[in-house]
């Protein structure tokens, strides 16, 4: 009855792995240029094309797909009902796996439309939109299907996400060759910057919303204030993407179009950590003997710090010293990896004992889970973050291209060292992660043989 | 709970979600169709929009296939850390450009004016070992590409200068 959920989250940590490791391999290149160039490597390893392999993988592999599997748990639950169409489902499953196949192996071949986070060719698109629309039916439907009468809050969000997501995706990818020039740059970080905020950022609070007070074990704190966060995310973040060309070849009206609702957006974020915190009064101490927990609310915290810095980035100040340096992958990493990967993680631990009916078989690989992953990402960040800024005061300094800035690149190496052992760390630790939830699902499967040969 | 009556239709969540949806899409990704200072080519727009049997064109391919603009981007600011890179940008520079690469992120330089900076011997020797001309740079070899992608690609990267009357938005903070 969970198949559905289960071949999302299986899959999904095949994508989580090998996309990582895109990622190490990318983070050594920042050391030695020539890492893994040897043959057919150099063309199909190459910086430029490997680059949108990891970062695909890891939204739409990884993400997107551990987050479908969760919407295919909590709405059932939530609406105490079946998952409307199961056998669907499943086919979305192996329909998805496929276009992430292709889509690596069309960006590795070189074929690349260029929008960021959107580099697959049209044609994949086209499955992809198909996809997302067979998704957002299922889920309409088992919720217009409920036995339970009111919307619980994390069905706002996941409802909100069904219908922009298909949105986001059709605009995002409009046939690239048909439109042209800085509209069009315009409208592909309409898309970039929305689909991490419009679909996970918005099914990730929904998750949050629905765990925590399974995991505290405390109702949620303000139903008014989740109310003020859904509708203000809503208002808001549809309106960030010029902010990606502050300072750039666009007019006043629209520079202000787009960093006003950036700086706004600090009050959905607010209501959500208010809620968050409240929730979790007088619960604190469960944080120390409870993982999951810890990683949602780690997560929450990593959403809180990406939502600060987002606003404070988008002004025309802080961005003529960070934009283009890497305070962005550092600034990218935080909400994709520390804020909404923890949910899911969170979310993993927390379902898979109860549609595998087996405890989660070791809390010392899940504390060393959180901890490397934590450690990692703290590295990560705070080089790429510290490297930034250097980089943008060089840059100020005269160290704009030519030799001048090689030896700027040259000083930056201790960070990214720095970088690619945060990298290491973070990726040894989805290696636990994964021999903790494989030997969790053996001995369900054990477990449940033997019940059924002493029946 | 109960005081919500609202909160038990799906239909406030949905027409309430595509509206404020919709309004983004207007202002941030439909209206900047209709500006004037977006919609004009200028002099740099057309030495840009090279004709299909080029060179140019055919390098642009090559630059694109190969991922440059993931690492390099073509976009000059009105500020001090661009203040050596040439013109500064402006919409009507890319009035012809699909897609259009502004890029996103500078781990190599930017080349908005990059043909300006270097001759072609130039770019064929940095092309082939990046190290050789400038030791300690990051950038991947692409001594793979064939002697017609390697041409084409110099011919593009050439020919990405300023016209001459171009002027540039003056230099703010």
């Amino acid at each position: 009855m969970y198949r559905p959920t289960k071949i999302f989250f299986y899959s999904s940590l095949i994508w989580l792995v090998v996309g990582m490791l895109y990622g190490l391999i990318l983070s050594l290149k920042f050391i030695w240029p020539n890492f893994l160039v040897w043959g057919p490597l150099q063309v199909y390893l190459q910086f430029g094309r490997i680059r949108p392999v990891h970062t695909n993988m890891l939204l739409f592999g990884w993400l997107t797909m551990a987050n479908i599997g969760a919407l295919f748990y909590v709405i059932p639950k939530l609406c105490r009902n079946q998952l409307a169409f199961p056998k669907m489902a499943v086919s979305l499953a192996y329909i998805w796996n496929f276009v992430i196949v292709a889509g690596s192996i069309a960006l590795t071949l070189g074929y690349t439309t260029t929008t960021e986070y959107g580099e697959w060719p049209l044609w994949l698109d086209v499955v992809v939109v198909l996809g997302i629309i067979t998704l957002a039916f299922i889920c309409f439907t088992t919720i217009a299907q409920r036995n339970e009468k009111q919307l619980y809050v994390s069905l706002w969000y996941f409802m909100g996400s069904l219908i922009w997501l298909p949105g986001l995706y059709i605009i995002g990818n409009l046939p690239y060759k048909l439109l042209s020039g800085v509209p069009q740059f315009l409208i592909f970080w309409f898309y970039g910057h929305n689909v991490i905020g419009l679909w996970f950022t918005t099914v990730g609070v929904g998750l949050i919303y629905y765990l925590l007070p399974y995991l505290s074990k405390n109702p949620l704190y303000s139903h008014r204030l989740s109310l003020i966060g859904f509708w203000t995310i809503a208002t808001f973040y549809v309106w960030n993407g010029p902010h990606h060309l502050q300072n750039g070849p666009i007019p006043m009206w629209l520079m202000k179009a787009g960093i006003i609702p950036s700086v706004l957006l600090i009050i959905p974020v607010w209501a959500v950590l208010a809620n968050v915190f409240g929730t979790m009064k007088g619960k604190w101490h469960v944080v120390a003997h409870n993982t999951p927990l810890k990683f949602l609310v780690s997560g929450s915290i990593f959403y809180l710090i990406t939502c600060l810095q987002g606003p404070f980035q988008s002004l025309q100040g802080p961005s003529s010293i960070v934009k283009f340096t890497d305070w962005v992958p550092g600034h990218a990493h935080l909400p994709v990896f520390g804020a909404f990967s923890y949910v899911a993680f969170a979310m993993m631990y927390y379902v898979l004992p109860k549609i595998t009916y087996q405890n989660i078989y070791s809390e010392k690989l899940m504390e060393t889970h959180f901890w490397m992953s934590t450690i990692g990402l703290l590295l990560f960040t705070f080089s790429t973050w510290t490297a930034g800024v250097f980089e943008g005061f060089a840059w100020i300094e005269g160290a704009q291209y030519g030799l001048r800035f090689v030896e700027m690149l040259i000083a930056m190496q201790p960070f990214f060292w720095i970088r690619a052992v945060g990298g290491v760390l973070m990726f040894v630790a989805q290696i636990f992660f994964i021999i903790n939830l494989y030997k969790t699902i053996r001995l369900s499967k054990k477990t449940q043989n033997t019940n059924e040969s002493t029946a | 709970m109960g005081s919500f009556a609202n909160e038990r239709s799906m239909l406030t969540y949905i027409i309430g979600a595509t509206i404020l949806f919709l309004i983004g899409v207007f202002g941030t990704a439909y209206l900047p169709f209709y500006d004037d200072q977006m919609q004009v080519p200028n002099e740099n727009a057309e030495l840009r929009n090279f004709a299909h049997d080029s060179a140019e064109y055919r390098g642009r391919e090559v630059y694109i296939r190969e991922g440059c603009h993931v690492c390099h981007t073509m976009f000059v600011r009105p500020v001090l850390a661009d203040s050596t890179l040439g013109p500064i940008s402006q919409p009507a520079d890319y009035y012809y450009e699909a897609p259009a690469m502004l890029g996103s992120k500078r781990t190599g330089a930017d080349l908005m004016w990059v043909g300006n900076r270097w001759n072609a011997d130039w770019h064929r020797e940095h092309l082939l070992n990046p190290q050789k001309i400038l030791p300690g740079s990051i950038m991947p070899s692409y001594n793979y590409l064939s002697e017609q992608d390697l041409e084409d690609l110099i011919a593009y990267l050439m020919s990405l200068k300023p016209s001459p009357q171009t002027e540039g938005r003056p230099v703010s903070n």
